[in-house]
């Protein structure tokens, strides 16, 4: 397969995978929620907790993008049952997330 | 008095002085260029900026809230292979469905702006009870929506449409093309729910104070939903209309266009941080940004220089954005 085959497949889940890796790394080193939340929101509870789960929750919405990336080239029902799963995973634990240690 | 004037004048240059600069390339490409000040010319970048006005419309709502829709490439795309798999010949030899008679056209399009406004609605869901951040939720869509365009379509491209669907890319109605009425009528439909609805008011409110908008008892969450349903409609029909204008679609359709919508509203005046922006904004940023992009064509601007052009404008208008906000505060 060439280069340019694979990226036509899998180049935008791999997109996705680079920007939340990004914000997570960033959000687990420098703790500053603002960067997820925005300006507008109240402040957190617990900045710390707060940023450590919020960074853990988009890495491993990272990951599953990652795999999505390669599933793709195997069975896409697979690739997007994997990804709507961890979606509704990722979403369902930032409510509980937010509820915790959020404002 | 002549302090004051002055400042003002400051003022006037750094908030408009993208599109100040790039009205001054506009006058100069017309000037040495042949054919750029012609009715043909003129008429193909006002086809080019109704699919993406509409986007832009689209996204100027979720801006406004401070909020953001990166899934409008992806939903763009889903839209016109949806279009396209609805509206293709009888005798086409690749046709999706062999045996469907193809549909009405704007039942079509109807179909598409439902599915879309669903997934909308989806992405509006996750942001407003979940509490997941926009760029997040819509990024987690946008991969949704392109695993879903791939399964429905194989990845294959679409053609062999119907000329009752092709006519909407090509024909014209009082010399002026359907798709450049097509975007009037959005236009018009979103400047009168931006000014003169409830809802409306409830996304500025959203925008310049979540908090004081949900003490003040606006229905926050509902409001949000019908933000992002809403806008996910109209990437559909964007679909829709480019899948008329190029007679064909694939689930490539649309890559990008997102973030040039994102640009063009902010040049516009749509800002970033939430709570301003006009549609008339959103019709400036898409028409400067079009513009600069032929004018740079009929330069003779490098094809890859382009894009590193169009890059700092972008930046410069986010930053000129971002500078206004502080000043605000």
């Amino acid at each position: 397969m060439q280069a340019n085959e694979f990226f036509e497949v899998a180049g935008i889940p791999l997109l996705l995978f680079v920007v939340l890796v990004y914000y997570g790394v960033r959000l687990w080193m420098v703790k500053d929620v603002t960067i997820v939340r925005g300006k507008n929101k109240p402040p957190v509870k617990d900045e710390t907790m707060y940023a450590k789960w919020a960074s853990a929750l988009i890495l491993f919405l990272a990951f599953a993008a990652l795999i999505m990336a390669f599933l793709l080239f195997i069975n896409a029902y697979a690739a997007l049952g994997e990804f709507v799963g961890a979606t509704l995973i990722m979403g369902f634990l930032w409510r509980r997330m937010d509820q915790k240690y959020g404002g | 008095m002549a302090k004051i004037n002055r400042k003002k004048i400051n003022d006037f240059l750094i908030n408009n002085g993208v599109i100040i600069v790039m009205f001054v390339l506009v006058i100069y490409t017309g000037f040495t260029s042949d054919n750029f000040f012609t009715s043909n010319n003129l008429m193909n970048i006002l086809m080019n900026i109704s699919a993406r006005l509409v986007i832009a419309l689209g996204i100027a709502g979720c801006v406004i809230t401070a909020g953001c829709d990166l899934s409008a490439g992806r939903m763009i795309g889903f839209g016109g292979c949806i279009a396209g798999t609805l509206l293709q010949k009888m005798d086409y030899s690749n046709k999706f469905f062999p045996d469907m008679e193809p549909l009405n056209p704007l039942l079509a399009m109807v179909i598409v702006m439902l599915i879309c406004a669903f997934f909308g609605t989806i992405t509006g869901f996750f942001i407003a009870y979940l509490s997941v951040p926009p760029f997040i939720a819509t990024l987690a869509m946008m991969e949704i929506v392109y695993g879903i365009s791939m399964i429905y379509t194989k990845a294959t491209p679409l053609g062999g449409y119907v000329k009752a669907y092709t006519d909407i890319g090509s024909g014209k109605f009082l010399g002026i093309n359907y798709l450049i009425w097509i975007a009037i009528i959005v236009a018009a439909i979103t400047w009168f729910i931006f000014n003169m609805t409830r809802h409306g008011k409830y996304m500025y409110a959203i925008g310049g104070n979540t908090q004081a908008a949900e003490v003040a008892g606006v229905p926050v969450k509902l409001t949000l939903i019908l933000i992002y349903m809403k806008a996910a409609a109209m990437y559909g029909l964007a679909g829709f209309m480019l899948g008329a204008k190029s007679g064909g679609a694939s689930v490539q359709l649309g890559y990008g266009y997102e973030m040039e919508a994102i640009a063009a509203c902010t040049i516009g005046g749509v800002s970033v941080t939430g709570g301003r922006g006009r549609v008339s904004s959103a019709v400036i940023g898409v028409t400067v940004f079009e513009l600069l992009k032929v004018a740079l064509q009929y330069l003779g601007v490098d094809a890859n220089a382009q894009y590193i052009a169009i890059g700092i404008v972008i930046f410069v208008a986010i930053s000129l954005d971002i500078r206004k906000y502080i000043a605000r505060k």
